[in-house]
């Protein structure tokens, strides 16, 4: 089936079509929850910045103007917002981020037993990086943005984005050889 | 950029295939290019990470109200739909239109004309321009076509003329020789009858009257 592209929809919402509104927010509202979810590990601080982006996102809508993917500019917001949450977040109180988001629905045995004990593994590791390497890992595996679209979301240089994103591999490495050494240990 | 962080982005940026890369990084830990197999180690950890990434994900995602706020901010009243005052400005529009060009609509047998104004006059004021040059025209031909005739018809009644003249001329001379033979023929007409019939009796009267050619009495004279 033929599907609009998200400039057309703009362009209708902008002209009052809820409709093409409602179409945006649908392609979009799953990714941004997500991305939330991985990145500030809580359902309810996920939901709270996916609400926060789509009032921006709907505010802000005559503002695109098409210079890159509308997906990168709405990420580039949520980032923003995403970093917000979480720099008051840790003036305010240390997170435990311990929230476990993955028992709510589970569509087969086989992903209860095998990928949801990785995917917990993998988002706990995730979890314990810098805020600013998190987000990176982020962007570059689960939401497909190359180094210079994340720069340019970030406003940094693609340098600086690349030595981020190697130091949180070096260091998820180190912390699942550990967990490793762990496990091993207790069996 | 050693070659091995290259080859390490040309997979991430999918332009060599995950085997391809991990040979090529293998080969570089044995070559010293990354000895401590460094690169070969990220690209394990980030092989991980991807396949979790594209693992799908379950959480519910929680429903938002965002059409009260895109109402607010975008849709506007519906416009009403009275179309008289645009069909009220269209209308006067085109009847100034009508008014200021030459434009002209005429009903005529319950049907609607539209024509330039003035068209027919213009057409008619071509017509009559044509004709003038054409009659001029004609007028100049048929004067030259007068001229020359009359020229032609002069030059021949001057010929004609000299043709009768030298033909009259011809024809008097002719009489004239006519009437001199006829005189001449009559004088010797005259001339026998005489000698026929008065020249015996006149010999029986006088006989010395004879005609003699050397005799000038008689007075009569032989032609």
């Amino acid at each position: 089936m033929f599907k609009r592209s998200d400039e057309s929809l703009i362009e209708k919402a902008i002209g009052g079509d809820a409709k093409a509104w409602q179409q945006l927010v649908s392609r979009y509202q799953a990714p941004l929850y997500y991305f939330g979810l991985r990145l500030l590990g809580s359902p309810d601080d996920a939901r709270d910045l996916l609400q926060d982006v789509l009032m921006v996102l709907c505010r802000n809508l005559a503002q695109y103007r098409g210079d890159s993917s509308f997906k990168s500019w709405l990420f580039g917001i949520a980032n923003y917002r995403a970093m917000d949450m979480l720099r008051k977040r840790k003036a305010t109180t240390e997170f435990t981020e311990d929230h476990d988001f993955y028992d709510d629905e589970a569509p087969s045995f086989e992903q209860q037993l095998y990928g949801q004990h990785t995917q917990r593994l993998v988002q706990q590791q995730l979890r314990s990086l810098p805020p600013e390497q998190r987000l990176v890992v982020e962007l570059r595996f689960y939401q497909q943005f190359t180094f210079d679209e994340i720069a340019d979301q970030l406003a940094l240089s693609s340098n600086t984005i690349k030595s981020r994103f190697y130091a949180a591999l070096d260091k998820l490495r180190t912390q699942l050889e550990l967990t490793d050494v762990e496990q091993s240990a207790n069996f | 950029m050693s070659n091995s962080q290259q080859i390490f982005e040309a997979w991430l940026a999918g332009k060599i295939t995950a085997s391809e890369c991990e040979q090529q990084l293998g080969q570089n830990s044995v070559q010293k290019d990354d000895p401590n197999g460094e690169w070969y180690s990220r690209f394990q950890t980030a092989q991980m990470i991807q396949r979790q990434a594209k693992a799908p994900f379950f959480a519910p995602v929680p429903e938002i109200d965002t059409m009260s706020i895109f109402a607010q901010q975008w849709q506007r009243p519906a416009k009403s739909s009275n179309w008289w005052p645009k069909l009220s400005v269209a209308f006067s529009v085109l009847a100034l239109v009508v008014s200021l060009s030459p434009l002209e609509m005429q009903m005529q047998d319950g049907g609607l004309t539209l024509s330039w104004r003035g068209g027919q006059q213009m057409q008619q004021q071509q017509l009559e321009t044509l004709l003038a040059s054409y009659r001029k025209e004609q007028q100049d031909y048929v004067q030259t076509q007068l001229q020359s005739t009359q020229q032609q018809q002069a030059s021949q009644l001057i010929l004609l003329k000299d043709y009768l003249t030298e033909q009259q001329t011809k024809e008097r001379r002719t009489d004239m020789l006519e009437l001199v033979e006829y005189l001449n023929q009559q004088r010797q007409s005259d001339w026998h009858y005489w000698q026929e019939n008065y020249q015996p009796s006149q010999a029986r009267l006088d006989t010395s009257a004879v005609y003699n050619p050397d005799q000038q009495r008689s007075g009569v004279r032989k032609p």
